[in-house]
């Protein structure tokens, strides 16, 4: 068995994105019945989601520059080109879309959610396209790792090797 | 049990206008970017790939504009469903508006 520092970069990017999208979930489920008792579970939850993202920006971002490079020629050279040219495109520029929203969350969390029904409709529709967008970027990273993988396998076939 | 309503407005107001005007200008940036590669080269040299440069960007103008707004006032006067609308409107356009550019592009 071999591990590289790519392929535990990579996993703590896709873990993070994860588990930040379940907390923001986590968010919108307690505003749906937002009372003085959960206050605090929906901030700390905000506040996970802020920084699950952040770690996800820092950490993707650290591999995207060091380690795609090499995935991205293959991927060029291969039978799913769209995979970086459409999703890999738009993924690393709708991640700031969800990195902009999950630093806004706790903000808007900060409102008393319990009293104020304007505070409660901004969270949950802050939380809901952190989900959605969150799921789309997640979406887009399985593509463009079927991209490397069918560009290897397409090396394979036509190389015998 | 059903939460009440004070009918107070949305404290975080200046930051959820800022996330929105910061969201449309990081479309735009991506968008401007990718037509003109001399500004890619551009923010190449800035912090040594252009996705650090657009992100640090993204960063300043949440965090500058978000706190110049919360100074005036002027985003407190918003209604809050305005406001909403807004920051939910921007983030649809542009992931609507990215993927429809690498795809077409």
């Amino acid at each position: 068995m071999k591990i590289t520092v790519s392929d535990v970069v990579l996993l703590a990017h896709s873990a993070c994105g994860v588990v930040g999208i379940l907390a923001a979930a986590g968010v919108f489920v307690d505003t749906l019945n937002a009372r003085a008792e959960n206050a605090r579970r929906i901030r700390t939850l905000a506040i996970v989601t802020a920084v699950c993202m952040t770690v996800t920006w820092i950490v993707g971002g650290y591999w995207y520059v060091h380690f795609y490079p090499m995935d991205r020629a293959l991927i060029l050279h291969g039978p799913w080109p769209f995979a970086h040219t459409v999703f890999m495109e738009t993924k690393e520029h709708l991640f700031f879309t969800t990195l902009i929203l999950s630093w806004y969350l706790p903000m808007a969390a900060a409102d008393s959610l319990s009293t104020n029904a304007a505070a409660r409709k901004m969270v949950l529709c802050v939380a809901m396209l952190i989900v959605l967008s969150g799921l789309a970027i997640e979406g887009s990273g399985a593509i463009i790792n079927h991209g490397v993988k069918v560009a290897l396998l397409d090396v394979r076939a036509k190389t015998g090797r | 049990m059903k939460p009440e309503d004070t009918g107070e407005g949305l404290r975080s107001a200046p930051f959820a206008v800022a996330g929105a005007v910061t969201i449309l200008f990081s479309t735009a940036l991506a968008w401007t970017k990718d037509a003109h590669p001399s500004l890619l080269h551009a923010m190449d040299a800035v912090a040594g790939h252009n996705w650090i440069t657009h992100g640090l960007a993204d960063v300043v103008v949440f965090l500058g504009l978000g706190l110049i707004l919360s100074r005036g006032g002027w985003a407190h006067r918003m209604a809050p469903n305005r406001v909403i609308a807004f920051l939910v409107a921007a983030a649809a356009f542009s992931a609507a508006g990215l993927f429809a550019w690498y795809a077409v592009f």
